[in-house]
């Protein structure tokens, strides 16, 4: 019980939410709309996979929003020109994989701090897209959105990849090797490289795995329209940190799990259509999430104090 | 420890201060040359109007960072405040003093929220303020109902941010204020030198028998005032207060901090070198602005913040570069 204490608690809040609007806003569960809001919210998921590692492994990165727009720029400019889309796939995760291994090398290597080093890359990628793109929308060739398949085909397809692909990772970092590299580096590092682990090594594969998510979230965004904004970025790396830590996982490294992070994603992302539907206005949506940051870290602040008085 | 006297020119010119005042040297004469119009009294007085509300920010973020911490929501507490403003004046028809000390205090509220988070639940600053960004930005934004823009201040208010006194705009005045009151405090009182203590070793600190927590929660408290006073000079200069004031000068005020060479770890770093951090930054967006080409082609922001983006990035990189090489070539001769 106690082990799973804040899964737990986000599942109830979660569960709470949607009682409340299974009995006043029951509109809210028609099929069609519900897998849309789900499939737009597997970009997140996917980055927010990502985040969690960062975070396990004690760094912080929040250069992925602008990491996730340079992607999609790079996808959309060459699915543009017409490039077969397993060479467009190719290219965006590669991009974004170099990307997460500058912040790696500044990271891992130089010993720089994570939190400067993603601020300066974040700022960086952000103005370069504005400076190229202008704000300019790109248009994707036709067959591009949903691969071509239905909508609703599509929307299940994405939706099931990015499950199988949660469950993967979690199956992933608790079963092999590696997985155990990144907890074990969070906890401690000099006790980890003692143990014969390679602290920098494990430190930058997590931030180029970092890049490469935010290529393949970049590419699940591509495919659910017929444009790419390169402002889709701007934000999300809030958004995936608020998801790992009301999930669970702490700043302090080391501690928490994929699935305590699905279900703070969950949680966050009904509270906007929740408002909409219970009529409360939208505007309160930025102060709502910030809310339930604090109210997490806060009962990890109760809980710490608790355990070791 | 290693004797600096050996190479003690080289280390000298290494120190990130001298490295910075070096950078902030070339910009002034690449400007002077290829910027319109750079050099000119106006100009200067136009930067430091500019440049009062980041600075100003930057030099409270100094002793946050300085203890090992960090307040990301500070341009949040600055769009709060600039709301809170509009909504004393517009709403409930204050006269602008009043209102104009209680956006003060509403700024010390805000930083009195993180201050207590941080130090009485031990909680971590990163999340902390990035909560607190999220739910002062979102405040702001619930009151004015995401578009509503208070634009009727009174006249005397918004010629503050016109007026001059010695020939220096108000805003100048302002920031050396803020300088002198950030710099006394934490280079010549013992209240302000524990904060480098604490950034240097929470426990250490603790066990010399320094009040940690509450002088911990100092620079939060005084970075909430700070964020008040910002928007202030936010508000008369742009002349209108909106829910997006100060957006993004979190990141301004940190970048301005951290080129200003103190460490992100806290323990070490000089209010002087938070000055230049801002300075550097605010040349290069007055003078990127300037050259003709680049206003030709209406990129002045964009490249300036790139570039800022860019010189952090080289700034924090080079004397760890440059130390990397210099130990390779100690250990081939040894």
């Amino acid at each position: 019980m106690n082990r799973y204490f804040r899964e737990l608690s986000v599942a109830s809040a979660l569960l709470l939410l949607l009682g409340v609007l299974a009995i006043w806003a029951p509109h809210f569960y028609q099929p069609q709309p519900l897998l849309s809001r789900f499939t737009a919210q597997s970009p997140t998921l996917i980055l927010t996979i990502g985040m969690t590692l960062v975070m396990l492994v004690r760094q912080i990165d929040i250069s992925v929003g602008s990491q996730f727009g340079i992607c999609a720029v790079v996808a959309g400019l060459l699915a543009g020109k017409g490039l077969p889309m397993p060479l467009v796939f190719l290219a965006t995760l590669t991009t974004g994989t170099l990307m997460g291994a500058l912040n790696g090398t500044l990271v891992a290597t130089l010993g720089l701090p994570s939190i400067v080093v993603s601020l300066a890359t974040m700022v960086t990628w952000a103005e370069v897209l504005r400076l190229t793109q202008q704000g300019r929308l790109i248009n994707l060739p036709e067959g591009t959105q949903w691969f071509g398949l239905s909508q609703v085909n599509g929307q299940l397809l994405i939706l099931a990849g990015a499950i199988a692909f949660l469950t993967f990772s979690a199956w992933f970092l608790k079963n092999r090797a590696a997985g155990r590299f990144v907890y074990a580096v969070g906890s401690d590092a000099e006790a980890a490289r003692l143990a014969g682990i390679n602290p920098k090594t494990t430190t930058f594969m997590v931030f180029a795995v970092m890049g490469a998510l935010s290529g393949l979230a970049a590419l699940i965004n591509l495919v659910q329209s017929p444009q790419v904004d390169p402002k889709c970025g701007v934000g999300l790396e809030l958004r995936a940190i608020a998801a790992a830590v009301v999930g669970g996982v702490a700043v302090s490294g080391g501690r928490g799990r994929l699935w305590g992070t699905f279900l703070g994603l969950l949680l966050l992302s009904t509270i906007n259509p929740a408002l909409t539907f219970l009529h409360v206005e939208a505007y309160w949506e930025k102060a709502i999430q910030g809310l339930v940051i604090l109210l997490a870290v806060v009962a990890d602040g109760f809980r710490s104090r608790n355990q070791n008085a | 420890m290693r004797s600096p006297s050996k190479s003690s020119i080289q280390g000298l010119l290494l120190r990130h201060e001298v490295l910075l005042l070096g950078l902030l040297f070339v910009e002034i004469l690449f400007f002077l040359n290829n910027a319109r119009n750079f050099g000119t009294p106006e100009n200067l007085s136009n930067i430091l109007r500019h440049s009062a509300e980041i600075g100003l920010l930057a030099l409270a973020m100094m002793p946050v960072v300085l203890t090992g911490g960090i307040d990301l929501s500070v341009g949040s507490t600055l769009g709060l405040c600039a709301v809170l403003l509009g909504v004393m004046t517009h709403s409930w028809h204050w006269a602008t003093f009043p209102a104009a000390l209680a956006t003060i205090g509403f700024g010390g509220v805000a930083g009195g929220i993180n201050a207590l988070l941080i130090t009485t639940l031990r909680l971590p600053p990163l999340i902390v303020t990035l909560g607190t960004y999220s739910l002062f930005r979102g405040l702001a934004e619930a009151i004015t109902q995401g578009s509503k823009t208070y634009r009727e201040f009174e006249p005397s208010f918004l010629g503050l941010a016109e007026q001059q006194f010695a020939g220096i705009p108000i805003q100048g005045w302002v920031l050396v204020a803020g300088a002198l009151f950030f710099g006394l405090l934490v280079h010549s009182t013992t209240f302000g030198r524990s904060f480098r203590a604490i950034g240097y070793s929470p426990e250490g600190t603790r066990y010399a028998g320094i009040p940690v927590l509450w002088r911990t929660a100092l620079p939060y408290l005084l970075t909430g005032f700070t964020a008040g006073i910002a928007a202030l000079l936010f508000t008369a200069r742009l002349r209108q207060a909106r829910a997006d004031a100060g957006s993004g000068y979190e990141l301004a005020a940190i970048t301005a901090v951290v080129l200003g060479g103190t460490s992100i770890f806290g323990g070490s770093g000089t209010v002087y070198g938070t000055l230049t951090g801002v300075a550097a930054i605010a040349l290069l967006s007055n003078g990127i602005s300037r050259i003709p080409a680049v206003l030709q082609a209406g990129i002045g922001g964009e490249l300036a913040s790139l570039l800022t983006g860019a010189l952090l990035l080289i700034a924090l990189a080079t004397p760890k570069l440059l130390k990397i090489l210099q130990d390779r070539k100690r250990d081939q001769t040894a």
